[in-house]
C-alpha cells in the first residue's frame, strides 16, 4: 500500500525519496526541525551548512542507521518510492540493502578486497554461485574505478590500501548490492587532494544511476559533484535549490553568507 | 639491643639531618632562598639519604650475614672432640647450641653446648653493638659531607632524583632476580630428579606410583615416575572447565557488549568479575559438596556409575572460576573493534547476528583466542579446587566421570607430611611443577603474542 507524496516542485520528475516535516531529537537536543525535502533518482543532491546543522543526523535517517543510536527519536515521514521507511512493516534489512551508505572515514573491513565486495551480496544471497559472485565483484570494482589497481590482489588485506583507495572500495561495497540511493557522509574529509579527486569523478560517473545524496564541508565539492543543493542551519532546512542558483543567485542572505564564508 | 633499635636509630639520624641541613641551607642565604640553586626541602633530602642509605645497607649485611659469621666462629672455637663426634650432623649440633641461645636451657645438659651458646649469645651482642657504631659512624660522615656540600650553586634536587632512580631500578631488579631465583631453584632441583630418575620416564611414562623406600633397609616399591596420568588428568579437567567457560564467557561478553544496554551492563559486569573474587577454596567445596554428590546421585538415576571424586564436579565449577577470564578479555577484545566496522556492516543491510558473526567476532579473534588461552593456562595451574574435588589416584582415562588426578594434587601430596628432602619422591614435585611452569608459560607467550599482534592492527 503506496501512499501518493505530492512532489515538493510540481515541475519535476517523480521524486525516489521524500522527506516530509521530519524531527529529529538526541534527548533533550532538538537536531533536526521539520525538514521537507525531495530526492531524485537521476540526481546528486548536496546537504552543505555549518558543523552541527543536523545534515548528518538527516542523511542517517534515510536508512535507519540512527536506530542504533539508543535516545534518538525520529519524528515525520521518509518515503522510499512512496512507502515510509519508518512504517512497523518495513524490514529494517531489505531497506538498508536499497539505500547504501558510504561513511566519513574509510571502514573497510579487516578482510581480503574480494570478500569486502562480496561480504553484501553473500549475505543476500544474491550470488548463486561463485562465477556469479565474482563478476559481481569485478562489476562492483570496476564501477568504482578500483578495479585496474587491484585485480592482481583481490586476496590482499582491504585495510592495506592507501585511505582513498579504501574510501572507493567502501563504495564498491556498497554498490554490490545494487542499491537504489547511495548515502555519502562527507566521504572525501580523511582523504588527500588527489584521492578526493578520484571520489569526486566517481560520484559524477554513479550519478545517473543512483539517487545520490552528499553531506560535504566543502562547498567547491557541493559545487563540482551535485545537482540539487540544501543548505541547512541549526536543524532547519533555509534553502533548497538547483547547485548553480544556490551557488551564484542565493535567495537567502543566511545561504550567502555561509558560502562565501562568513558563517560556519 | 636490637636490629630494630639500630633501625630506629638511623631513621631518627635521617630525621635529623633533614631537618638540620634544611635549616643551614636556609641560614646560608639568610632566608633568601631564590638564591639556591635546588629548594631547602631538597638540600634536605638529599643530607637524610646520604646520612641513612649507607647505614641500612650496613644494617642489611648484619641482619643477613651476621647469625652466620657468629656460628662459624662457635665452631671454630668448640672443642675438636665434639666437633669429630658429631661431624656428620654438625647442623643439628649447631641448632641445638642456637635453640639454647634463644630459648634458655630448660632441658639441655651437655656442658659444651651451654657454654658455647653463652658465648654465641655475648659474640652476637658485639656484633649487634659493632653494627650500630659502625652505622652511626657513616652517618656522621655522611652527616659532615652533606653539610660541607650545602652552596648556592651545589645542584642538591638533581642529585636526589639520581638516587631515586636508583631505588626504583633496585626494586624492579630485586623483583626480576627473585623470579629468575624461583626458576632457577626448580631447574636446579629437577635436574638432580632427573639424576635418579631417567627423563625419558618422567615424560613418557604412563604410570605415577612416586612410593620410595625411604631408608636403604626398608622394603618398598621400586616407585615409578611417568607424569603422563597427571597431565592426561590435568587437561581432562582443563577441557570440562574450558567446555563451560568458553560458550559461556564468549556468549556473555557478547550479549554484554552488543545487546545490553549501559544499565545492564554497569551492573552485570562487576558482577561477573565478583566471581574472580571468590576464594577458590570456596569453589573447591562447592565442588566436592554440592557439585560432586549431585552428579552422582543425577548419574544413577541414568545408570550411570559417577565416581563421588569426578573430573566432571572439579571440571564444571573449575569452569565456573574461569568464566571471568574468559569474558572479561574478550569483552575488551570485542570493544576494541572499531564501531565503523559494525556500521559499514549494518549500512549493507546485515543483521546484527550476521554483523557479529562475521565481522566483529573475526575482527576480535585473536583477542578472544587469547583470553581463552590465558583461561586454559589459569586452569591447568589451579589447585584448591581440585585437591579437594578431584581424585588421588593417577588414572590415565578421557572418562570425565572417573576420578583422576593432576599435576598439582600430586605437588601437594608429595610434600605435605614429613618428607626426605634428597628422595626421588621429593624432588619429582620439582620436576612437576617445572613441566607445569612450562606449560603455562607455553600458553601465556601464545596469548600475549596474539594480542599484541592484534594490537598492531588498529591502533
Amino acid at each position: 500500500m503506496n501512499a501518493v507524496v505530492e512532489p515538493l516542485m510540481a515541475t519535476e520528475s517523480k521524486p525516489k525519496m521524500s522527506i516530509r516535516d521530519v524531527h529529529v531529537r538526541y534527548g533533550d537536543v532538538h537536531a533536526v526541525k521539520g525538514i521537507n525535502l525531495d530526492l531524485y533518482s537521476d540526481k546528486v543532491t548536496a546537504l552543505i551548512g555549518p558543523s552541527g546543522c543536523g545534515k548528518s543526523t538527516l542523511l542517517r535517517c534515510l536508512n535507519r542507521m540512527n536506530d542504533t543510536i539508543s535516545d534518538c527519536e525520529v519524528r515525520g515521514q521518509i518515503y522510499l518510492d512512496g512507502k515510509d521507511v519508518y512504517a512497523s512493516d518495513i524490514d529494517v534489512v531489505q531497506l538498508r540493502a536499497r539505500v547504501g551508505m558510504v561513511f566519513q572515514k574509510p571502514n573497510p573491513f579487516p578482510k581480503s578486497i574480494y570478500d569486502n565486495v562480496a561480504y553484501g551480496p553473500r549475505i543476500h544471497g544474491l550470488a548463486t554461485d561463485r562465477d556469479a559472485l565474482d563478476e559481481i565483484v569485478e562489476a562492483s570494482l570496476e564501477k568504482a574505478g578500483l578495479w585496474h589497481e587491484v585485480k592482481d590482489r583481490l586476496d590482499h588485506l582491504g585495510t592495506a590500501l592507501s585511505g582513498g583507495q579504501q574510501q572507493r572500495l567502501c563504495i564498491a561495497r556498497a554498490i554490490a548490492v545494487n542499491p537504489e540511493v547511495i548515502l555519502m557522509d562527507e566521504p572525501c574529509s580523511s582523504l588527500d587532494p588527489i584521492a578526493t579527486a578520484k571520489v569526486e569523478a566517481l560520484i559524477d560517473e554513479l550519478s545517473g544511476r543512483y539517487a545520490i545524496v552528499i553531506v560535504t564541508h566543502s562547498m567547491q565539492q557541493a559545487a563540482r559533484v551535485s545537482q540539487k543543493t540544501v543548505f541547512f542551519h541549526l536543524g532547519e532546512m533555509i534553502e533548497y535549490g538547483d547547485t548553480t542558483q544556490i551557488f551564484t543567485a542565493p535567495q537567502q542572505e543566511q545561504t550567502r553568507d555561509y558560502i562565501t564564508g562568513r558563517i560556519g | 639491643m636490637t636490629n630494630a633499635t639500630i633501625f630506629v636509630v638511623i631513621a631518627l639520624l635521617g630525621l635529623f639531618a633533614f631537618v638540620a641541613v634544611r635549616q643551614r641551607s636556609v641560614a646560608l642565604v639568610s632566608g633568601a632562598t631564590d638564591q639556591l640553586h635546588s629548594l631547602p626541602r631538597y638540600h634536605g633530602y638529599y643530607a637524610a639519604v646520604v646520612v641513612s642509605l649507607p647505614s641500612l645497607l650496613v644494617l642489611l649485611l648484619w641482619v643477613t650475614t651476621g647469625k652466620l659469621i657468629v656460628e662459624n666462629l662457635i665452631l671454630s672455637g668448640l672443642p675438636q672432640e665434639t666437633v669429630a663426634a658429631n661431624a656428620e650432623r654438625i647442623d643439628l649440633l649447631i641448632n641445638r647450641i642456637r635453640l639454647v641461645a634463644e630459648n634458655g636451657s630448660a632441658i639441655e645438659t651437655d656442658e659444651t653446648i651451654l657454654s658455647a651458646a653463652t658465648r654465641f649469645n655475648s659474640l652476637y651482642q658485639q656484633g649487634v653493638a659493632a653494627t650500630l657504631a659502625l652505622a652511626v659512624g657513616i652517618a656522621a660522615a655522611g652527616y659532615f659531607y652533606a653539610t660541607n656540600k650545602v652552596g648556592r650553586k651545589f645542584r642538591a634536587r638533581a642529585r636526589y632524583e639520581q638516587v631515586l632512580l636508583v631505588l626504583l631500578a633496585v626494586s624492579s631488579f630485586v623483583a626480576i632476580g627473585i623470579t629468575i631465583g624461583i626458576v632457577a631453584s626448580l631447574i636446579f632441583e629437577s635436574l638432580r630428579f632427573f639424576q635418579q630418575v631417567p627423563i625419558a620416564e618422567f615424560v613418557f611414562g604412563l604410570k605415577w606410583s612416586p612410593q620410595t623406600a625411604l631408608r636403604v633397609d626398608q622394603i618398598a616399591a621400586e616407585g615409578s615416575f611417568g607424569a603422563v596420568p597427571l597431565f592426561a588428568g590435568t587437561f581432562l579437567i582443563s577441557f570440562v572447565a574450558m567446555c563451560v567457560a568458553g560458550p559461556i564467557g564468549l556468549l556473555s561478553a557478547i550479549y554484554l557488549t552488543q545487546y545490553a544496554g549501559p544499565a545492564l551492563r554497569g551492573f552485570a559486569k562487576p558482577l561477573l568479575e565478583i566471581l574472580a573474587g571468590i576464594p577458590t577454596v570456596v569453589y573447591g567445596f562447592f565442588a566436592a559438596l554440592t557439585v560432586a554428590p549431585m552428579l552422582r546421585n543425577h548419574g544413577a538415576v541414568f545408570g550411570l556409575d559417577v565416581a563421588s571424586e569426578s573430573a566432571l564436579a572439579a571440571g564444571l565449577v573449575m569452569g565456573i572460576m574461569i568464566i571471568p577470564f574468559v569474558s572479561s578479555l574478550s569483552d575488551d577484545a570485542i570493544t576494541a573493534v572499531p564501531d565503523s566496522m559494525k556500521q559499514g556492516s549494518l549500512a549493507l543491510g546485515a543483521t546484527p547476528a550476521e554483523t557479529i558473526a562475521r565481522v566483529i567476532i573475526p575482527a576480535a579473534l585473536p583477542g578472544i583466542i587469547s583470553s581463552f588461552l590465558l583461561a586454559i593456562s589459569r586452569a591447568v595451574g589451579e589447585t584448591m579446587i581440585v585437591v579437594m574435588a578431584a581424585g588421588m589416584r593417577p588414572n590415565l582415562t578421557a572418562n570425565p566421570l572417573e576420578a583422576v588426578t593432576t599435576v598439582t594434587v600430586q605437588i601437594v601430596a608429595l610434600l605435605t607430611g614429613d618428607q626426605e628432602f634428597n628422595s626421588a619422591k621429593t624432588l619429582s614435585a620439582f620436576a612437576l611443577g617445572l613441566a607445569l611452569f612450562l606449560t603455562t608459560l607455553v600458553f601465556n607467550i601464545f596469548a600475549l603474542r596474539l594480542v599484541r599482534r592484534y594490537r598492531q592492527v588498529y591502533e
